[in-house]
């Protein structure tokens, strides 16, 4: 254990307190390190509450691992574990004495004589109730949850993430993990971390909680060894703490990053957030395999879910891309300015920035002013100089930044990965082309299902940022609003209350324009980005509608008999009885009738018209008209049978290892295991189905 | 004190000290002056409906290029002989095997024609087949059946029921009452008579006070006497007859608050009046009752309404018509009626204070923008330019928003102030 960690936060905390006794020093200007800054602030990382700490150490651990593996085009498998970590345990790691309770009542948790008392009349009064609704034969709900005694005893867990990615060079690991707000995310691409912070926040956290370091074990491809490496953040000087740091044999031939750390949590509470975002992780990466798992000491509490790998396509890597000049601003120019390598204003324009041509970066130069010349060294330029570029950015018109440099998920992976996680009954996607905003290109893709297991009745929102999932803050989020006011589900024939209704949206950009402190939903407030969203979902719907009416008529075909026979008698005993009604007054008031009525109302009274004649016929007409309907109908569509294409089965590796079906399940280390894809190409859609390990039973997806 | 004898003899002089508190109190002339301005007011109104009344204006002197579809009152015998005549026909449809198929003349507002020369909505000519063998209209073509056997019943029976009856006698089928009304309004069109003709009724929920004696059903009510509620306005028309008045003019009142005001200030007696409430949307029993008083007693009607959208549109339907009842707009309708207020620029000019304005909602903005395209109010240039004033301030106001200078300001003040000032459109 580090005995040097003077540095503890609950020390930090007391030194602080000390210093207004202090008249002194209380006005001494102090410095604040990032790390620090960001230990006072954890919630803006996410890092609210233990719970939530626990999922943003999950997700955060998540997300490095897939931009890892991503960033060299290899699939990525991504092991992750929490483990439930006893009291007990916990003081045996960091080396200290189980302590034994003296006094009680000095607890939060001591249950006074007068609560004990509460409970125990409550508890007999929920089993005579419980006794009564069994004599009574009522159904017998399960025994009252009894609600566990609130404990303010902190859970610790160890989270595990193991991934196949790229690995971290061996002499970087230490400053990767130990200094905030230093990165390789910094340039300007789309990426997946919301603050650069990743794995360093949980770091902090963990230093604050539990006071434990990580662990990492990392390797490179090329590397025939693993780095090993045990190490706390000193978060006074934001510098790395290294404990060990050594080179061990790699022994498997394995590249990737192996990251452990033990950290306070609540698993209990954010279980089902936890998975959540598992599943729609899996959703958005379907060529992603994760393997999860929680591991306590009760069995019975374990959790282990598999989310297989459906696709081999990956998105391409989105590229770093050059600022647009509508998008900087007087800092960034600056910034850019000291980090050029061009010499001249001319070149400077011409290539730090996108959409600046050769002639358009004359023309800019010339616009300027009469003290600006191309030729003028750009460092050169003053603050002044400076603002007027940046007034001139802001007025001049410029081509809108073009989506290449964007990795949207693709909506062959969109709805792969619906079609997985949630077996609709219909799917349907779009994916727009790229849209500007503030001069940050964005792309929205959208996905909509109908039906389908385990989905709620109404709309079920699905979010994604960048390719992460946003799970907080839905009420405000602009895919939440779009679906719910702005779409009328009516003109699609989809019941917004009724059906399941599965909603996604996918917006990937530069710059995702969140809001709010732990930046978990954007802004209803961005009219370019809520009209995309629209069109996206409304694209969607458009085509579902079509599959849907035409299943409302297949089903209308089936029923229409049914519902027309229905009305039948309600129609004809209205008629008869009028008629017989008229019959009768006929006789007492001698109302003129035409001839052929008269015959009519003759046969009324004479019962050779009855109401059973009326039903008889009408019924007849009915079938009829059904027959010749459905003779229209399977002449319209009976034909259409639409071309099929053959099964692909692509191997996924040139040596098939036929062990059996059964994946091993350190499948991820050694992916030699078959994997089958079957593809059905129906109405332009494809729909393939993996082969699960050791089931056959292949569905075809049917429109 | 001097409040205290106010209010026992409201109709008194009103030019004492102690209302100058009331804004533009001073402004208001004595009562004789007011009265005699209304009394120009009715006798010009008679003179115009005495000079029409010679040549009442009907859709088939028109000559109009587009066929249309009107209503007359029926005798319960010819109702219950067309429903006859047309179930005789079904019958032998359906045992010639053909089933059955109704022709309903549609009321959707695609059929709907603003005249200006009669100044109401009409129907056009364009029906719709209602087939029983047809999944989308098996179960209207049924409704429809079971309604008009329930009608040939009350026409055997020369009895009255209520639509609420009427839903009554076989829920199951209907379902809910907005069907079998639906329905009904489409057995008046096919049947080409008047909705009271089919022996219907609404229940009661206009409500009348002021100068006005009437027989209902061969009572004589006066409806001074009527206390403050008034006498509710009788579903069916045709047991009303014998009207009288020495009133000037009719007022009509959109809210039930307002109508309480003025009928317990006892504003009648001060200006001789009709005071009218349908309580909001107009039913067709007040409606018909508006019709027959103006053009049996040939009074001038004035309108106090909200200063909002949905205040106009209750102006319109007494003026122009519904469009779900177009059908009937000859009978229905009440032409020439005066817009008093609450209007736009009344606002401003009487001061309301901003606590009293509420902002428009978007739906408020919409509907009065939809307003300014139709016809009757285009036809208005007074209408055109409060309405567009309304949605440029983006402000409503309700009648009670003048309570802010005391609850009896309306009856006071505001309605002497602007019938002396003849500030109607």
């Amino acid at each position: 254990m580090d005995t040097e960690g003077s540095n503890s936060p609950a020390e930090t905390k007391k030194a602080k307190s000390k210093t207004p006794r202090k008249p002194k020093s209380a006005h001494v200007l102090k410095q604040k390190s990032p790390a620090e800054f960001f230990a006072d602030n954890k919630n803006i990382a996410g890092f609210d509450n233990p719970g939530k700490s626990l999922y943003t150490t999950v997700r955060e651990l998540v997300e490095n691992s897939l931009d890892s593996a991503e960033s060299i085009s290899e699939l990525p498998v991504v092991e992750i574990t929490i483990e439930d970590i006893g009291k007990s345990k916990f003081n045996s790691m960091i080396g200290l004495a189980d302590h034994e309770r003296v006094d009680e009542e000095l607890y939060d948790d001591f249950e006074s004589a007068k609560a004990r008392e509460k409970r125990l009349a409550k508890e007999a009064r929920h089993q005579e109730i419980q006794a009564k609704n069994a004599s009574v034969g009522k159904k017998v709900k399960g025994p009252m949850a009894t609600k566990p005694t609130k404990s303010r005893e902190a859970s610790y867990y160890r989270v595990t993430c193991k991934d196949n990615g790229r690995g971290m060079p061996h002499d970087d690991i230490p400053n990767m993990f130990g200094r905030v707000l230093s990165g390789t995310k910094y340039g300007l691409k789309q990426t997946r971390g919301k603050f650069g912070l990743g794995a360093k926040m949980a770091l902090i956290w963990s230093k604050m909680s539990t006071g434990l370091p990580i662990e990492i074990s990392s390797s490179m491809k090329s590397q025939n060894y693993t780095s090993f490496c045990r190490l706390d953040i000193d978060i006074h000087r934001n510098i790395p703490h290294i404990h060990v740091h050594e080179k061990r044999e790699n022994m498997d031939i394995w590249h990737g990053a192996e990251i452990q750390i033990v950290i306070e949590g609540n698993w209990t509470t954010y279980r089902s957030k936890i998975l959540h975002y598992m599943r729609q992780m899996a959703v958005i990466t379907p060529y992603a395999q994760f393997l999860f798992k929680f591991l306590s000491d009760t069995p019975e509490k374990n959790v282990t879910v598999r989310f297989a790998r459906r696709t081999d396509i990956m998105p391409p890597i989105p590229v770093e891309t050059k600022y647009h000049p509508s998008a900087v601003d007087l800092l960034l120019i600056k910034r850019l300015i000291a980090e050029t390598s061009k010499q001249n204003l001319f070149q400077f324009l011409q290539h730090e920035f996108v959409n600046v041509g050769k002639s358009y970066a004359e023309r800019l130069i010339g616009e300027m002013g009469p003290d600006f010349s191309p030729k003028m060294p750009v460092k050169s330029l003053t603050a002044q100089q400076i603002v007027r570029i940046h007034q001139l950015f802001r007025q001049a018109k410029f081509d809108d930044p073009s989506g290449n440099c964007l990795s949207p998920a693709g909506e062959y992976n969109l709805r792969l990965g619906i079609i997985k996680e949630l077996h609709p009954d219909m799917v349907a996607t779009y994916s727009g082309s790229a849209q500007v905003f503030e001069g940050h290109p964005f792309i929205v893709e959208a996905g909509v299902s109908v039906g389908g297991k385990d989905v709620k009745q109404g709309l079920n929102i699905f979010r994604f940022a960048n390719r992460i999932p946003l799970l907080f803050e839905q009420g405000a989020d602009v895919v939440t609003r779009t679906a719910i006011k702005r779409i009328n589900w009516n003109n699609y024939k989809i019941n917004q209350t009724q059906d399941k209704i599965g909603v996604f949206v996918s917006i990937v950009s530069t710059k995702i324009p969140f809001k709010g402190t732990g930046k978990e939903y954007i802004g209803d407030d961005i009219s370019e980005i809520a009209s995309a969203v629209k069109t996206a979902i409304q694209q969607c719907c458009a085509q579902l509608k079509s599959k849907i009416v035409k299943r409302i008529q297949a089903r209308e075909q089936q029923e229409r008999k049914r519902s027309l026979n229905k009305y039948i008698p309600n129609a004809t005993g209205a008629i008869y009885d009028m008629l017989k009604d008229m019959s009768q007054s006929r006789a007492s008031k001698k109302k003129r009738y035409e001839d052929k009525d008269v015959d009519l109302l003759n046969q009324v009274s004479a019962h050779l018209v009855t109401k059973q004649t009326l039903k008889e016929k009408l019924t007849q007409h009915v079938e009829q008209v059904d027959y010749e309907m459905a003779l229209e109908y399977a002449t319209q569509t009976g034909v259409k049978e639409e071309p099929r294409e053959d099964v692909y089965i692509p191997p996924l590796e040139a040596g098939v290892n036929w062990v059996g079906l059964s994946r091993p399940s350190t499948a991820w280390c050694s992916p030699t295991s078959l994997r089958v894809v079957l593809g059905c190409i129906d109405n332009g859609f494809v729909w393939p189905t993996g082969l699960e390990a050791g089931m056959c039973d292949a569905k075809i997806w049917q429109a | 004190m001097a409040d205290k004898r106010k209010r026992r003899r409201p109709a008194d002089d009103s030019d004492s000290e102690s209302d100058s508190k009331l804004p533009f109190k001073s402004k208001l002339k004595p009562d004789s002056t007011i009265l005699q301005t209304l009394k120009t007011l009715k006798d010009s109104a008679t003179a115009a409906a005495s000079s029409s009344s010679t040549k009442p204006l009907t859709l088939s002197d028109l000559n109009l290029s587009t066929a249309c579809r009107e209503v007359t009152d029926l005798s319960l015998s010819s109702v219950q002989s067309s429903i006859e005549s047309l179930i005789l026909s079904f019958a032998h449809s359906i045992l010639a095997g053909n089933g059955f198929s109704f022709s309903v003349p549609s009321r959707s507002s695609a059929n709907q024609l603003y005249v200006p020369e009669l100044d109401r909505i009409v129907l056009k000519d364009k029906t719709a087949v209602r087939p029983f063998a047809n999944v989308s209209t098996v179960r209207k073509a049924t409704v429809t059946t079971r309604i008009l056997q329930l009608i040939h019943q009350l026409c055997l029976k020369s009895i009255h029921v209520t639509k609420r009856d009427l839903f009554y006698t076989d829920v199951k089928l209907f379902q809910d009452q907005t069907q079998s009304d639906a329905v009904l309004d489409d057995v008046s069109c096919i049947l080409g008579c008047t909705r009271s003709s089919l022996n219907v009724v609404a229940a009661e929920k206009g409500v009348v006070v002021g100068r006005l004696i009437f027989s209902d059903n061969g009572d004589m009510i006066d409806c001074t006497k009527m206390g403050m509620g008034g006498k509710a306005i009788p579903p069916n028309i045709d047991r009303v007859g014998d009207m009288q008045s020495d009133a000037l003019f009719i007022l009509l009142v959109e809210k039930d608050a307002a109508y309480m005001r003025l009928a317990e200030d006892r504003f009648y007696n001060r200006f001789p009046c009709i005071i009218v409430t349908a309580k909001g949307q107009p039913d067709v029993a007040t409606r018909l009752f508006m019709r027959k008083m103006k053009t049996e007693l040939k009074l001038p009607v004035i309108a106090l309404v909200d200063s909002d959208p949905y205040g106009l549109k209750i102006l319109s339907v007494y003026g122009c018509g519904s469009k779900n009842m177009s059908y009937d707009s000859a009978n229905l309708t009440t032409p020439d009626i005066k817009w008093l207020g609450i209007r736009p620029s009344d606002l401003d000019k009487y001061k309301i204070p901003e606590q009293c304005r509420l902002p428009m909602t978007e739906q408020d903005i919409k509907t009065g923008k939809d307003l300014l395209e139709e016809d009757f109010v285009k036809k208005n240039p007074g209408w055109v330019e409060e309405l567009s004033l309304m949605v440029k301030s983006k402000q409503k106001a309700e009648i009670q928003a003048l309570s802010s200078f005391g609850f009896q300001y309306l009856t006071e003040v505001y309605l002497p102030l602007k019938l002396q000032q003849k500030d109607w459109l």
